[in-house]
């Protein structure tokens, strides 16, 4: 039997350190703002190099800014790195696109979501030397010139988005990390060099093969000569330090960074330190989020194991908290918009724990504890943190993810190997890759270190294309013929015309998306290829390719369907009320939703109360929702990308069923204009009465296995329902049995006091919410405010 | 099937069928306080107490009855226009809500029918066994992973003998953990009958003087206390369940008395007190009635955690909240 079962979950049980808790507080009390050191010497870097191969631009582009930036040791810091001239600030990164920045560099401190501060000299710095230069050569400009105009029309009328890559950098990415700590960028250096023997320079497209692996060269020289400024500045301050102990860290910090990321790394905080410059240097070399370290507990297993002997545990769990607080500290500004769809400084970067090895055994081990410990330790957003389930996941890694997931920090997310595996099988992984998944961003799995799946490729709005349905295809926000024109609602006379009218717009409208991520994808390999980061995913050196023109194994893109709950229960209303009961014509709903129910909240109780709804273990309900989803699945599963991979669909919205919501008339489901969508696959909130097993046994019933690109599914949980060690159990069986039903991902969330006090002023939003008593049961937004106030009091308390 | 569409028939409301129905008001799925892991709790209407406290008051008549919520109402006035009976009417216009007669009212389920918002409506539906046994199946899965069940509460269960022996016994044979919530106040030979078909039972003591108890719950205690002894006697698991009510039944005489009689029982697993709660007192109003309890606050935690170390001193395992 594997040793593992006897793992001691003791391991991790060490709270946060003093050293924590002070660097935590310094995090916290610090504002963001902008920086504009990267923009100034991105841009006089790009001056320099005019003419030159592209790759050779953007490696030298990124060696100026590695020697350029300022760096910095923060008291207490053992690991070190910085992104900025200050903590927790965000640099500009103009040549993916700036003309949004333009415009709101007066905004960013005063808006709403997501505020920078920014002085007057880095506004001067921007104006002056980086904006004008940028002006036709961003990559944003450039893809809207390859782009049809009927695209962009529909990108208005935000049928889709596919703002994500248009506006930054793709992100998305798992590097090798492992590949770092056990060679050694220096290994990297000589496998580049080496590849160089393959191509023949006489050869046009081969020459540009060798100019890409010369950049992979500039780069992984300039990360090496990064790492040694910190060692440089390590020892400076130490030779002025006065405390003996922090003398000796910072001496050993110095000693560290002389020695990885170029050489291979021998300890477990060497290991550490390496993977930070990596994924430091990946998000400085593009903006694009979702850098995942994903399985830092496999990769970084053998080093914690060198360093069990000299390292107490404390100290390894220590670290880990740092590298927490390390990653917290990334920060990426984002346009005005995008910030209502990806509010609180997100950057999904996912780090995934357990699951099975390349060989199908259980992989927890230590490391795997000490990361969710971590989690428990800093309480703060980021990372992502994930758990993978399978048949054999030891109980104590569940019962410490249960634990953690009560906590109500959202953290961890749960995913399924039982669907995931035979998902990417489907997608041509082979089956030790299938088995070495781990999470991009919020749910996307793909194996780390080979793909470049591009999981963010658009959002795309379902509950639009109800609107266009109804609408003959003619947008009335924007007052333009967006669609086909697929009847109006007068000539509709069975619901199946109006579900044919729904396929003919999802057709129209998810070709026009594939196009549109299409002409972003070519302009991503022609303006701005990523070299440092190429050289560190399979197969980029060997086939002389960078990632963006198709260097990596696998490739994808994967855009989301927002709001399928949404479409589900609009067309389930449909079909119950004007077709099988007739209690109102198809005409006669359509001008009430154009009034949006102003005068008819009757008929709007009608479609909320009297329709099934999607969520409760209905099947009249369920088999249509399934269905809606299914059309949008199978019209992306068609297209194909310029990197040669196929486009993959998932149903997960980040937090774009918010501005989505926004641009969409009221909708048969009961939804008011302009209110956001459902989230995910997760239910209309206040829609699933009927509990969480049967919302559970609704969700199961999508095909997860399609949406290789990853469902999204959240539950809320009062505090009570998960009391005790039974609570736990009770947790873990929800888990157990969605999973063992074909779902794909689920993440807790435990509700809190300001929870319940959101949902005595929204009842509408929140009229699934149980009241669990023994013996007792009813809806919180049932009770009086007297009896709500008295629950909203005693809500921590568990009893 | 599942319960909503059952609830959503307002057509056959007063319709117990030809083959034999129980009378159910309410199933809760995700139940995970009445008799361990993840439950599907049935809620049979009925009982033949009348306890003060009761939280659930439209489980205590065994017919259908109409319900007003007047948060929901949305002040339409069709269910006005539609009662055949002529049992609603509006308020004049200084108050708010409905005015219902319940001894016009039919039961005819057309005032709930055409009432979308739910202000109004009529709480019980009669369901057949096979009808039930298609709603509990279908969280079976998270039952066998969870160790739990189905949980038969009230109402009184057993006030419907032969629809819960039936139901009982159809859930065994598909191999559900059966439990039932019961006040044990039911003649002997129909409880034993039942008793055979359950897996756990979980019982209340409300007062252990009998005087006390016809004054609380309007019965005497006899025949409850006997029943309890014969739980423990046939070797079934037993969960004592002692509602906590300050100043009706917390006098230190009265929960020592229990202590004492709780020790006799050879089958307990746990004594669970259950703190009194006030979010029953709103339903007494929307049926029409008179909670008997205003005002009463509820023990702190503090007392609850003295009260039940009384009982963990004997060596009494003790739950709060079930």
């Amino acid at each position: 039997m594997s040793p593992k079962l006897s793992l001691d979950p003791s391991v991790a049980n060490h709270g946060p350190t003093e050293r924590i808790e002070k660097i935590k507080a310094r995090f916290l009390a610090t504002t963001p703002e902008i920086c504009a050191e990267r923009a100034k010497l991105i841009t006089e870097s790009y001056k320099e190099t005019e003419g030159k191969p592209m790759s050779i631009r953007r490696a030298k582009a990124l060696e100026k800014i590695l020697m350029g930036m300022s760096i910095y040791i923060e008291d207490d810091e053992l690991i070190v790195g910085n992104q900025c001239s200050m903590p927790r600030s965000a640099p500009v990164y103009p040549e993916f696109s700036c003309e949004w920045l333009e415009a709101e560099l007066d905004r960013l401190a005063k808006r709403t979501a997501d505020v920078f501060l920014i002085s007057e000299d880095v506004k001067q710095t921007l104006r002056n030397d980086v904006f004008p230069y940028w002006k036709g050569k961003t990559n944003q400009e450039i893809a809207t010139a390859l782009m049809k105009q009927e695209a962009i029309d529909a990108g208005n009328a935000v049928v889709y988005t596919v703002g994500n890559y248009y506006f930054n950098g793709v992100g998305h990415i798992s590097a090798n990390y492992g590949k770092v700590m056990r060679e050694g960028l220096n290994a990297v250096i000589a496998e580049a060099e080496k590849a160089k023997e393959k191509f023949d320079f006489a050869d046009a497209h081969q020459m540009k093969s060798l100019h890409f692996l010369e950049s992979t060269i500039i780069a992984n020289k300039a990360v090496i000569a990064f790492a040694n400024r910190y060692a440089d500045e390590a020892e400076r301050l130490a030779a002025a330090e006065k405390d003996a102990t922090r003398k000796a860290e910072l001496l050993e910090i110095a000693r560290i960074c002389r020695k990885v990321p170029a050489q291979p790394a021998e300890t477990f905080p060497e290991a550490v330190q390496s993977f930070w410059f990596i994924h430091l240097v990946i998000q400085l070399e593009s903006n694009g989020h979702s850098i995942s370290p994903m399985r830092f507990d496999q990769y970084c297993y053998p080093f914690y194991e060198a360093s069990k002997g000299s390292l107490p545990a404390e100290k390894a769990q220590e670290l880990l908290d740092l590298m927490w607080l390390k990653l917290n500290g990334l920060n990426k500004v984002r346009d005005e918009n995008s910030t209502m769809a990806f509010a609180g400084y997100p950057m999904f970067m996912n780090i995934i724990v357990g699951g099975q090895d390349r060989e199908g055994k259980d992989a927890t081990n230590e490391l795997s504890l000490m990361l969710l410990q971590a989690a428990a330790n800093t309480k703060l957003y980021a990372p992502s943190l994930s758990v993978r389930i399978h048949e054999g996941t030891a109980d104590v890694l569940y019962m410490k993810s249960a634990e953690v997931s009560r906590m109500g920090l959202g953290v961890p997310a749960y995913f399924n190997d039982r669907t995931i595996i035979p998902a990417l099988l489907s997608r041509g992984l082979t089956l030790e890759d299938a088995r070495d998944y781990g999470i991009i961003g919020c749910v996307e799995p793909q194996v780390g270190g080979k793909t470049e799946g591009w999981h963010d490729a658009a959002f795309f709005n379902m509950a639009k294309v109800i609107e266009l349905t109804l609408n003959n295809g003619y947008d009335v926000r924007i007052g333009m013929q967006v669609g086909p024109q697929t009847g109006t609602v007068t000539e509709m006379k069975t619901f199946d015309d109006v579900m044919t009218a729904y396929s003919k717009q999802m057709e129209y409208f998810v070709g026009l998306m594939c196009h549109a991520d299409n002409m972003v994808d070519l302009a991503h390999g022609q303006n701005v290829p990523l070299p440092f980061l190429s050289s560190l995913v399979e197969d980029c050196i060997g086939r002389g390719k960078s990632l963006q023109e198709g260097g990596a194994i696998y490739n994808f893109s994967g855009p989301q369907g927002v709001g399928v709950a949404n479409a589900g229960d609009a067309l389930t209303a449909i079909k119950k009320l004007c077709f099988d009961e007739k209690a109102i014509s198809l005409p006669e709903l359509k001008e009430i939703l154009d009034k949006d129910f102003e005068g008819a909240e009757e008929i709007r109780q009608m479609l909320i109360n009297r329709a099934p709804k999607y969520g409760n273990d209905d099947d009249y309900a369920d088999e249509i929702a399934v269905e809606s989803a299914n059309i949008y699945c199978r019209e992306v599963n068609k297209y194909h990308n310029p990197r040669g991979g196929q486009f993959q669909p998932g149903l997960y919205p980040a937090s774009a069923n918010v501005p989505f919501g926004g641009v969409v008339e009221a909708t048969p489901d009961g939804r008011k204009k302009g209110t956001p969508l459902a989230d995910g696959v997760s239910p209309i909130g206040g829609f699933d009465i009927s509990g969480p097993t049967a919302t559970v046994n609704s969700v199961a019933k999508l095909d997860h296995e399609v949406t290789s690109n990853g469902t999204l599914l959240n539950q809320k949980f009062h505090p009570n329902a998960v009391k005790g060690n039974e609570g736990l159990r009770n947790l873990i069986a929800i888990t157990e049995t969605y999973f063992k039903n074909g779902g794909f991902h689920v993440q807790y969330n435990v509700i809190d006091r300001n929870t319940l006090l959101e949902a005595q002023k929204k009842p509408d939003d929140y009229r699934s919410l149980v009241v669990r008593v023994a013996g007792y049961s009813a809806f919180f937004t049932a009770l009086d405010k007297s009896l709500q106030d008295d629950i909203i009091s005693r809500t921590e308390q568990v009893f | 099937m599942n319960w909503r569409e059952k609830v959503l028939d307002f057509d056959h409301i007063g319709e117990r069928g030809e083959d034999f129905r129980g009378l159910v008001f309410d199933i809760q799925k995700f139940a995970i306080h009445d008799g361990g892991g993840i439950r599907t709790l049935v809620f049979l209407k009925g009982c033949p107490l009348q306890c003060h406290w009761c939280s659930n008051p439209e489980s205590l008549s065994a017919k259908p009855e109409v319900i007003f919520v007047s948060n929901n109402c949305i002040a339409c006035n069709k269910c006005v226009d539609i009662c055949a009976a002529g049992a609603l009417r509006q308020p004049d216009a200084t108050q708010s809500g409905l005015i219902i007669d319940r001894n016009l009212c039919t039961l005819c389920g057309q005032c709930a029918k055409f009432c979308y918002a739910g202000a109004i409506n009529i709480i019980g539906r009669y369901l057949s066994v096979p009808e039930l046994m298609k709603i509990i199946e279908r969280d079976r899965k998270f039952y066998d992973q969870s160790n739990g069940g189905v949980t038969f509460s009230g109402g009184e269960p057993t006030a419907q003998p032969e629809f819960l022996l039936a139901a009982l016994a159809e859930a065994r044979r598909r191999g559900i953990h059966t439990a039932i919530e019961t006040s044990s106040f039911v003649a002997r030979d129909i409880f034993v009958s039942i008793l055979q078909n359950v897996d756990l039972v979980l019982t209340d003591i409300k007062h252990m003087d009998d005087a006390e108890h016809k004054r609380l719950t309007g019965v005497s205690n006899q025949l409850i206390l006997d029943n309890l002894l014969t739980i423990s006697r046939l070797g079934i698991p037993l969960r004592i369940r002692l509602p906590l009510i300050p100043g009706l039944n917390d006098s230190a005489q009265n929960l020592e008395e229990t202590a004492d009689f709780v020790q006799q029982l050879k089958t307990l697993q746990s004594l669970d007190i259950l703190p009194y709660h006030r979010l029953g007192e709103m339903k007494w109003r929307q049926l029409g009635m008179e909670y008997q309890l205003s005002g009463l606050a509820p023990n702190t935690e503090l007392e609850v955690d003295r009260i039940g170390r009384l009982f963990t001193e004997r060596g009494i395992t003790v739950s709060i909240g079930g």
